[in-house]
């Protein structure tokens, strides 16, 4: 398929973004900056308590304030007989009973479960009223003690969540035999125990949340403008479990999304309240988050406690792999958080390596803090940063080198299609290939020189591993479904090509950062045989697209495109009955190529644009067994996920006075499989591997012991920024995906996910002549300067 | 979350308890308040408008007296609420000794805990704030306690005339008045330093800003600062 045009706009090459030109002049069309006649603004009432009874809520002066329209509460949506925000996915415990899923009202009722749920909502004519008015809500609470960490939620004296879920707990779920792993692990020559967390993260995307909700009387017809990676899916959900509108009455628009990491996959209060509201008061309402708002009401990410052991036989050879993780789902339960730590994370755990058993439970626990749910990488990032972080311990423990260790341990290419133990299969990929080639990019064998050199200077040099695979292109529907999810993961692509030959392509993914409109267009340029000038991408709205699950789980392209590849084939197949007709030729002799059809062995042929042209003006047309118009759509199921991988080399160096590492080289060999647009593709891991800098070396999510979030602006919460980065050495090691049409991987997490354990080894690996063989994620100053204080005598000289 | 300070005060003891007592006094020397009023024996509620950073806001409180010694010692404890901003709540047990026979030191150890807003974004400016309304306000409350001492007459608003509108602090002077229950009615606190630096320890071995039990140990002053009544005498 394709990769016959030559041009350079096609598969393969590094088109510049067309969507650039609109973000970086400001010419962005965001949820915020859609108006509509009559609008009015919403400002919602949030509890600064994280777990307290609501014993009296007083509406009665703020309705009277000047500019409101009406507030409304919990027991207003609850008159109206409202649903629950779904969640999306439903796990079940080892006994089988099914997960606890406690109600999610969109406004509480009477009791508020972590700092920043909703309480009421004021609708006033400016956003300035609004807030003036919820001042004079007066709520008394009863406040009670809240738990916030995961790691002490299930203790017998910890504060309850939930009636429903007692000690805390939401399942306790199980992959492998763990009697077999145990008796593995009781046999083996040498076991390596690791206990660590994995941070909590908040997504903080650069566009807050907004929503914007609409009801036109006349007609009955509910609109949703809102930032979504996936407006179909919250149209589905929001229209059938909480609002019960009919998917014909409610259009959800996603217009240009500055960002989302995951954090915008989720249906969220905010947003059934303002559509709700709108037919209430009859009047358009706008939402918009503030900064500070985003701390406390985005899904974070992460936030689990492992503890885990490898067993190893006498050469270090993978015996057996015991996984045991609290993972926190924080106080109810969004829409893909019950998935997230068991089959993105667990089936995972096999890792790049032929362990041939793997055991893990997993506890998912209830807290007074917000809800946890996918953020890039998902699941991922946790299974990798824990099997790095003990396959790199286990090195140090049997004294041998990091790569050695893992090159006894590789699945090699030759073993692809490969089995694991923990449910996948993996479909291509070369471990040992991206290692060699990022060893060799890292100057791997002069490291111990540059150590040297480094500890000259007075500086700790370390370098650090991380071998990874991960599972995307999310997901066949019949194996999610078999696994809880309550969706199928298909995709649908739609492309119209206009009278004189240009192509609007549909699809019911979602860019919000990733250049869709540039690499879904390469796709068409290059099948088509058409300028990509002549393409157009249109996402992000009910109306036009015919269906779509959005973009996550690095899927655009993957499952996505393949849908569209799929509707251009129908679109060819077509068309040739045309040029069939036109050419005077039995359709079987027509041949597509380069943009022409032609009969095979002759010079006689038409142009895309000629067919066309004759599909939408029939006069000369094979009217009687075809249709006039050129357009299809596709739907894309996919048989498999896909599985990027790839190997990072982090090298860092660590100044003993202050505490502070800095990344000195960045090493990235990745496998996409095909890859459509090399540019966006590395820009698309530079974004990730920046994003798993962030957690392994700045970013902190803080609650403290009354549930409060002191980490709660970019105060106190630090992102990672241009400094605290290098340039980074990106590479390839592609091996086509077999199970792909288009032989794509997909590579929107993987900078996300390999990252983190590469840094916390090296800084490990830099810390290890003083005896220091543990460093939590994020890696501060203040932590690796006290480590280095209490490994070493005080006024040792260096 | 405890904090320890000292302040200098240049009027005797009894006069200084006295005017801690006042709410007039209270209400002219604590910044932003917009009211304060006696609730009973052993409470009182205020109004005050506070601003923590970028969290401003009207914050509402309550506070209750207890262990009643004058004009020796009292404990307060309390909490206010600032709507969208949050909330704060905590406590103080307050000591004041003679410096002499015209100066006070009162010194404190105050409890507080910070919510919502507050807490999100304001935690690591409340330290700033909450001495620089400490400053307003020991400065206020200094100039008025000395001048209702040198000239009573010259100072209707602060002076005794205060404490006609409520029952007069209890005489008890003896050096060991009677407990609590009998003094049940004096009153509000006395506050945080202006000069004293919080003593506050910054998380040391997690994130940056993971304090041991949360907020920083702050001022009684925070309190205020946040608008809770507490603060409202503590300030």
């Amino acid at each position: 398929m394709g990769g016959m045009n030559m041009s350079a706009t096609g598969i393969g090459a590094s088109v510049r973004r067309k969507e650039d030109l609109r973000f970086l002049t400001g010419r962005g069309n965001y949820t915020d900056d859609i108006n509509r006649p009559g609008q009015t603004h919403a400002y919602i009432l949030r509890s600064p308590h994280a777990h307290a009874k609501i014993e009296r809520l007083d509406i009665s002066s703020a309705q009277a304030a000047p500019g409101v329209i009406a507030i409304f509460t919990g027991k207003d949506m609850a008159a109206d007989a409202l649903g629950g925000l779904p969640c999306g996915w439903q796990i079940h415990s080892r006994d089988g009973s099914p997960m606890k899923e406690p109600a999610h009202p969109p406004l509480v009722i009477d009791r508020v479960r972590h700092v920043g749920d909703q309480i009421a909502v004021v609708i006033a004519e400016t956003l300035g009223q609004a807030k003036d008015a919820a001042e004079l809500i007066e709520v008394d609470y009863a406040p009670l003690p809240a738990i916030a960490h995961p790691g002490k939620a299930l203790a017998s004296a910890a504060p309850q969540v939930w009636d429903e879920a007692p000690g805390n707990l939401c399942y306790d779920w199980v992959i492998g035999d763990e009697a077999e792993v145990d008796a593995a692990i009781k046999g083996a020559h040498h076991v390596t125990r690791i206990e660590l967390t994995n941070n909590r993260l908040i997504p903080n995307a650069m566009e807050p949340r907004a929503a914007v909700g609409e009801y036109d009387r006349s007609t009955g017809d509910y609109t949703l403008y809102t930032t979504s990676q996936n407006p179909h899916v919250i149209r589905l959900l929001m229209g059938a479990f909480v609002l019960h509108i009919p998917e014909h009455r409610l259009r959800v628009v996603a217009p240009d999304v500055g960002g989302g990491f995951g954090s915008k996959i989720y249906h969220y209060a905010e947003e059934a309240i303002v559509t709700w509201a709108s037919a209430k008061v009859n009047r358009p309402i706008k939402w918009t988050a503030e900064r500070s708002e985003s701390f406390i009401t985005d899904a974070h990410g992460r936030d689990h406690v492992t503890t885990a052991h490898l067993a190893m036989d006498k050469d270090g050879k993978f015996l057996a792999f015991k996984v045991e993780t609290i993972a926190n789902m924080g106080a109810y339960l969004s829409t893909f958080a019950p998935c997230v730590p068991t089959y993105l994370y667990a089936t995972l755990l096999a890792g790049v390596y032929t362990t041939p058993k793997v055991f893990a439970n997993v506890k998912a626990v209830f807290t007074h803090t917000v809800p946890v749910d996918a953020y890039r990488g998902a699941g991922r990032p946790e299974a990798t940063y824990l099997i790095e972080r003990i396959v790199s311990q286990a090195a140090r423990e049997m004294g041998l080198d990091q790569a050695e260790l893992r090159r006894r341990n590789f699945i090699k290419r030759e073993q692809f299609p490969y089995q694991t133990p923990v449910a996948l299969v993996y479909d291509s990929g070369d471990p040992g290939g991206c290692m060699e080639k990022a060893l060799k990019l890292a100057d791997y064998s002069g490291f111990e020189a540059r150590r040297k050199e480094a500890a000259a200077r007075g500086k700790y040099r370390g370098i650090g591993f991380s071998t990874y695979v991960e599972a995307c292109g999310i997901a066949p529907s019949a194996v999610v479904g078999s696994l809880g999810a309550r969706a199928g993961l298909y995709e649908c692509g739609q492309v119209r090509v206009h009278p004189t030959g240009s192509v609007t392509v549909f699809t019911g993914t979602h860019s919000h950062g990733q250049g869709h409109e540039t690499t879904f267009a390469q796709l068409v340029s290059d099948k088509l045989g058409i300028p990509i000038e002549n393409v157009d991408v249109v996402h992000g709205d009910t109306a036009k697209v015919p269906f779509g699950m959005g973009t996550y789980g690095s899927r655009s392209l993957a499952v996505g495109g393949v849908a569209i590849d799929r509707a251009m084939d129908k679109v060819i197949a077509k068309a040739k009955k045309i040029a069939a007709h036109l050419l005077e030729a039995a359709e079987a002799d027509i041949v597509f190529e380069n943009g022409e059809f032609s009969v095979a062995g002759t010079d006689r042929k038409k142009a895309f644009g000629e067919i066309s042209l004759a599909a939408y003006v029939p006069h000369n047309y094979p009217i009687t067994e075809l249709e006039p118009g050129l357009e299809e759509t596709a739907f894309f199921d996919p048989l498999n996920f896909s599985y990027p991988g790839g190997a990072h080399l982090c090298e860092v160096e660590i100044d003993p006075d202050t505490g502070v590492t800095q990344v000195i080289n960045f090493t990235a060999v990745d496998d996409f499989g095909r890859v459509i647009n090399p540019m966006i593709v590395e820009g698309q891991v530079h974004g990730g591997v920046a994003q798993g800098i962030g957690q392994a070396l700045l970013e902190a999510c803080v609650y403290d012991e009354e549930g409060q979030l002191i980490t709660g602006s970019f105060m106190d919460y630090t992102m990672p920024r241009a400094d605290n980065l290098v340039s980074f050495t990106l590479d390839t090691h592609n091996v086509p995906a077999p199970d792909n049409p288009l032989g794509v991987k997909g590579c929107g997490e993987v900078g996300a996910i390999g990252s983190p354990p590469a840094v916390i080894n090296a800084v490990i690996d830099a810390l290890s002549p003083l005896g220091i063989t543990d460093i939590s994620m994020p890696a501060t100053p203040p932590k690796v300067w006290q480590a280095i204080r209490s490994a070493r005598p005080p006024l040792a000289a260096e | 979350m405890e904090l320890k300070g000292e302040q200098h005060i240049p009027a005797p003891r009894q006069r200084v308890w006295e005017a801690l007592n006042d709410p007039e006094v209270l209400k002219q020397c604590i910044p932003g308040c917009q009211t304060l009023e006696k609730q009973g024996d052993d409470k009182f509620t205020a109004t005050v408008k506070a601003k923590v950073g970028p969290v401003s806001a009207s914050f509402t409180g309550e506070v209750t007296l207890s262990d009643l010694n004058p004009p020796e010692s009292y404990t307060i404890s309390g909490e206010g609420k600032g709507g969208a901003a949050g909330f704060a709540k905590g406590g103080a047990n307050v000591h004041l000794a003679e410096d002499g026979p015209s100066a006070t030191l009162l010194t404190y150890t105050v409890n507080a805990n910070v919510g919502g807003k507050l807490a999100q974004i304001g935690s690591r400016l409340i330290d700033s704030t909450a001495k620089k309304l400490s400053g307003e306000f020991f400065a206020k409350f200094s100039e008025v306690v000395a001048s209702s001492e040198s000239t009573p007459a010259a100072a209707p608003a602060t002076a005794p005339a205060a404490a006609i509108q409520e029952p007069a602090p209890p005489p008890s002077p003896a050096p060991k008045p009677h407990p609590a229950e009998d003094h049940a009615h004096a009153a509000p606190a006395p506050a945080a330093p202006a000069h004293e630096a919080p003593v506050h320890r910054r998380g040391s071995s997690e994130a940056p800003p993971s304090y041991d039990k949360g907020i920083p140990p702050m001022i009684l002053v925070a309190l205020v600062a946040c608008g809770a009544a507490i603060a409202l005498f503590f300030i």
